[in-house]
């Protein structure tokens, strides 16, 4: 099964919002893992991705093998479901 | 000369009158004179240098004295005599004295060796008596150093290997700037202590004859690299209605002057780093141009776009051609900055098939990507300043633009594992304890630089307090520190048991190792008001030296680590946080992989792909760049191919090979990129020889079926 | 299915403009004595096959980079299932470049016309005679297939290259420019240089590779000689030169 992974900062105006689809998914059992990117575990990771801009998604599938990914901008809801279920089923 | 316990002049107070002994002895001084046995003079050295009071002094002096007239002996130098009087120093556990009453220089043997061998430590500086100056004074100056500005934990951090403090033989110099044309466009060439002013240039050629003094003066500065900020671009409103003779002339005389400065300062060339643009980066747009007489044209830099191009375009057709040996030159290094602009900008197509023509045959292009709204001036074998909105403003007067990095202090990665013993949480508080230490070298040389500065134009670094604009040359408000690294790959090689291209885990701790470097400094730059970032450290010896010091303290361990030839003495540790240098990686891995730690370093960093003997299309290279760009956050790419010259025929061959292919001489020398820069590898010291062996060059490979050997053939 | 027997993942010198894998096929049936393939000539067995699925798993690895798929060897056209693998590889969308020495011109047609190869680069060894050619490779030739392979390309359905490698003594410049008229293809005509590492014939490791400058003069020289209206007109044209 593959999972999606968040990054996002303290002070960035938009990430709330991704926080907050995080534990939505995360409640519907998609398992999610949340970076902060102004702690060495996150800022580590998110440079694996190339990650510049928060807050920024990024869906991998059972191989770790990113399938889609939104930097800087917030999908909506239903676009994330889409793309999970084509990498995760 | 106060190195020595003065001997000559009348000393003051403190004379003892009686029972002086009456010694048939003399002594040598350095002051090239001879004089006779005078006790007092021990005892005004100690009041002089040290905290010690009279009567002690003057016991140590009788001591002394007793000790060589016991010994009888007829002739002394003084550097014995000082040191006889450490020892009493060290027997009354006065160890605070010592150290101030410490003599330096050098043993005869040392000396010896210096002025006939050359000097492996940085295979830019030759073998001549300029040279050997430079060692000389280097010498005295990084004992001073270590001994006087840093403080004594930060010293033997350095000595013992944990950390590598950058040129301490230039302890008195920032470590390297960028500068705008501007300036010397703007002020003519009025240098403190010179005794001619030089009016603002007229004509192009007075223009580069100013640049090439301005340089050589910086260089006697600073202690390492020299740039210049979009060097086309500010020469162009000298440069209408010159024909493209006359340009390309120009430009010949740039480059020759430049690889030719090899009787500068230690016989060194300068290092000298030009950024070249094919469009007229936003920041200049609308700027208005400075043309001859220092007077403004009344156009902005934007009229100017033709002859700054057809400036670059004649400088790489210098390049392409190379010296009149057909070697490549090894300085100036020409810097292209790839940008979004660059590719909107109509005739970039032959001009990046130009500069990738450059590349595969004589490998002198530098690509810088400056992707999105960042620009970037870069500097030194890696060092790039980023420009940040303070910068865009001063860039509307940008003779404001230049920047320095006071100093640069390398951390040894792999010796931070080898003291973790495997344990995750010791291994990241061990990397934060040794950035630490940098960050507090850095204090301590900022403020020696400081107390130098203070003295303005009178004080020793005169060039930099000049102020000729409000504001002293040198801006220590805008200065970076840099915090390099060397080993990565062996840090997590030691950790994990696995090098970083070998499994994705071991990569990712190579990213969360910088990642802690970075937020750390992040933090520090915060606290102390000061810019202190990553820099990929060039590390053309601290490599080496690193990797030869943990042979010795972390033994037998280390003897499984580091890379090269350890019964030729040839070891040194991966570069920075390079992949394994002999890592069968195709140069598109490399490229993204390596690319993925240049954001977090902003110092500046670069991956070098080794072509070895292969030629590649241009167009093909232009393909490269352009995904490189596109697809990668890598910052800069360099391609380095390698040659043989002869010191026969005088002709060049591509390849490293023991003899000439063209008259068959055995009497050869390989060029190829040491680091940052192209040298002949007769020149290079042991650690970088054994990587040089090891460098993967993307040549074709069979894998033979038994065991996991691989054939090496050459592609068509 | 044809044996692959080398890999390089990316290559930035053999396709101009492109960045491509190459594909090393064993097998060859020319000798020429400047050969530094010939491992794969003589003793393919000793080198593993390389799974084509390995090959494809590994390029998913480099999309957006690798731009096509050069297919060399040995000589690449001597296995009948060749248009199997390059449809194999069109599947994935890659390009294809075929080096071939020209002596099967009916496979080459057969590619050309089906559209399956986006790039040919044919080795051309020596002047256009029988003999001369026969020293060049190592092994006697009826020129007929090489010259029906030059025409084919000359039709310029498919863009093409003719490179010859130059080793002095076995090619004087006078061959060289010899060759150039004979061809008359201008800028498609690539001389490369003699490599003196380890050639199939020992006794060539001796031989001084042509200075690179004036190889360069050469070239630009060959390269000058544009197609002429004759040839244009009559493709058999160079048959009655050469004959």
């Amino acid at each position: 099964m593959g999972l999606i992974k968040i990054f996002t900062k303290a002070h960035c105006p938009k990430c709330p919002a991704v926080k907050e689809m995080g534990m939505v998914l995360k409640k519907e059992g998609v398992p999610v893992l949340n970076y902060d990117l102004d702690t060495v575990e996150g800022l580590g990771e998110a440079s694996f991705y190339s990650i510049l801009a928060t807050p920024s998604i990024v869906i991998e599938d059972e191989e770790e093998r990113e399938v889609v990914s939104w930097r800087g901008v917030v999908p909506s809801l239903q676009e994330v479901r889409r793309y999970l279920l084509r990498g995760i089923s | 000369m106060s190195t020595v316990i003065e001997i000559k002049g009348d000393h003051q107070g403190f004379k003892e009158d009686v029972e002086t002994t009456d010694m048939a002895l003399f002594v040598r001084t350095s002051d090239e004179a001879m004089y006779g046995w005078d006790r007092q003079k021990i005892v005004d050295a100690l009041i002089r240098e040290t905290y010690v009071d009279v009567d002690t002094a003057k016991e140590i002096a009788r001591e002394v004295e007793d000790l060589i007239a016991t010994s009888k002996i007829k002739m002394i130098t003084a550097p014995l005599i000082r040191e006889l009087v450490d020892t009493k120093l060290i027997e009354r556990g006065l160890e605070q004295a010592r150290k101030m009453h410490t003599r330096l220089g050098m043993p005869l043997y040392d000396v010896d060796q210096l002025i006939l061998h050359p000097n492996k430590e940085n295979a830019n500086v030759p073998h001549g008596p300029e040279a050997t100056n430079l060692t000389l004074a280097e010498r005295i100056k990084k004992e001073y150093a270590l001994l006087s500005v840093f403080s004594q934990d930060v010293a033997d951090a350095h000595m013992r290997g944990d950390i590598h403090l950058h040129d301490l033989g230039f302890i008195d110099r920032p470590y390297c700037s960028g500068q705008s044309l501007e300036y010397i466009k703007r002020f003519g060439l009025s240098l403190p202590n010179s005794i001619a002013m030089a009016k603002p240039a007229k004509h192009p050629e007075v223009l580069l004859a100013h640049m090439v003094k301005f340089a050589a003066a910086l260089q006697s500065h600073f202690a390492g690299a020299i740039g210049w900020d979009s060097i086309n671009l500010f020469f162009a409103p000298y440069l209408e209605g010159m024909s493209d003779q006359e340009l390309e002339q120009l430009a010949q005389m740039m480059i020759f002057e430049f690889s030719q400065q090899a009787v500068a300062r230690g016989g060194q060339a300068i290092f000298t780093d030009l950024n070249l643009y094919w469009e007229i980066p936003k920041h200049f747009e609308n700027v208005p141009a400075i043309g001859p007489g220092g007077e403004f044209t009344g156009k902005t830099y934007s009229d100017y776009l033709k002859e700054s191009q057809r400036f670059a375009i004649a400088l790489f057709n210098v390049y392409q051609e190379g010296d009149g040996s057909g070697r490549p030159f090894f300085f100036p290094k020409p810097l292209v900055h790839i940008t979004e602009k660059f590719f909107q900008t109509p005739g970039h197509m032959d001009f990046l098939y130009l500069i990738c023509e450059v590349a595969s045959d004589k490998g002198n292009t530098y690509f810088v990507f400056d992707r999105g709204e960042t620009a970037k001036i870069s500097e030194c074998c890696r060092l790039s300043f980023k420009l940040d909105q303070t910068d865009f403003e001063d860039a509307k007067q940008p003779w404001r633009m230049r920047y320095c990095a006071l100093q640069n202090v390398t951390l040894n990665l792999p010796r931070i594992a080898y003291l973790a013993k495997g344990e995750d949480a010791q291994l990241f508080s061990k990397i934060g304890e040794f950035v630490e230490m940098a960050v507090k070298a850095h204090l301590e040389k900022k403020f020696f630089i400081e107390r130098l500065l203070s003295l303005g134009e009178r004080g020793p670094l005169a060039l930099l307090a000049m102020d000729r604009d409000g504001t002293p040359y040198l801006r220590m408000h805008r200065a970076s520190f840099l915090v390099g690294m060397v080993g990565l790959n062996e840090l997590v090689q030691i950790h994990t048991g696995q090098e970083m291209h070998q499994s994705k885990q071991a990569f990712k701790l190579g990213l969360k190792v910088i990642a802690h470097m970075k937020l750390m400094l992040d933090k520090f730059s915060q606290r102390y008001g000061m810019r202190f970032v990553l820099e990929q450290t060039p590390a053309e010896s601290t490599a080496y030296r690193f990797a030869k010091l943990d042979l010795k303290f972390h033994s037998p361990q280390s003897g499984h680590i580091v890379k090269g030839d350890i019964s030729k003495g040839e070891v040194y540790y991966t570069n920075s946080t390079y992949l394994n240098n002999s890592a069968v990686l195709n140069p598109i891995e490399r490229v993204r992989q390596e690319g993925l730690f240049h954001p977090l370093i902003e110092g500046g960093a670069l991956t070098h792909i080794w072509l070895g003997e292969a030629k590649p299309a241009k167009s093909s290279l232009a393909n490269f760049v352009r995904k490189t760009f596109q697809w990668t956050q890598n910052d800069q790419i360099a391609f380095s191919p390698e040659f043989t010259t002869c010191n026969c025929c005088n002709r060049t061959s591509r390849s490293l090979r023991s003899s000439c292919a063209y008259c068959g001489s055995n009497d050869v020398d390989g060029i190829t990129r040491i680091t940052g820069y192209f040298t002949k590898v007769s020149s290079w010291n042991k650690g970088k020889l054994g990587e040089l062996r090891n460098r993967y060059r993307n040549q074709a490979f069979l894998t033979e079926k038994e065991g996991e050997m691989e054939l090496v053939v050459n592609t068509k | 299915m044809i044996e692959i027997k080398g890999f390089l993942e990316t290559s930035l010198s053999d396709w101009p403009g492109k960045i491509c894998s190459v594909l090393f096929l064993p097998h060859c049936n020319f000798r020429c004595p400047y050969c530094h393939n010939h491992p794969l000539v003589f003793n393919p067995e000793q080198y593993s096959t390389i799974p084509l699925e390995k090959i494809f798993d590994r390029l998913h690895s480099f999309t957006n980079w690798i731009d096509g798929i050069c297919l060399t060897g040995g000589e690449p056209t001597l296995h009948a299932d060749l248009p199997l693998l390059i449809r194999k590889i069109k599947e994935h969308r890659f390009l294809v470049k075929l080096d071939t020495n020209g002596s099967n011109p009916r496979m080459l047609e057969n590619l050309i016309e089906k559209g399956e190869i986006d790039f040919v680069s044919m080795d051309v060894k020596a002047p256009l005679d029988p003999f001369r050619y026969s020293c060049s490779i190592g092994v006697p030739i009826d020129l007929k297939p090489i010259l029906d392979s030059i025409a084919l390309l000359k039709r310029e359905k498919v863009e093409y290259e003719f490179r010859m490698t130059v080793v002095p003594g076995l090619h004087q410049e006078g061959d060289i420019k010899n060759l150039g008229n004979q061809l008359r293809v201008g800028r498609r005509l690539i001389l490369q240089n003699f490599n003196p590492e380890n050639p199939l014939d020992p006794s060539l490791k001796q031989v001084i590779p042509y200075d690179p400058q004036v190889l360069k003069q050469i070239e630009k020289e060959v390269q000058e000689m544009t197609p002429s209206p004759l040839s244009l007109k009559d493709e058999s044209a160079i048959l009655t030169l050469t004959h």
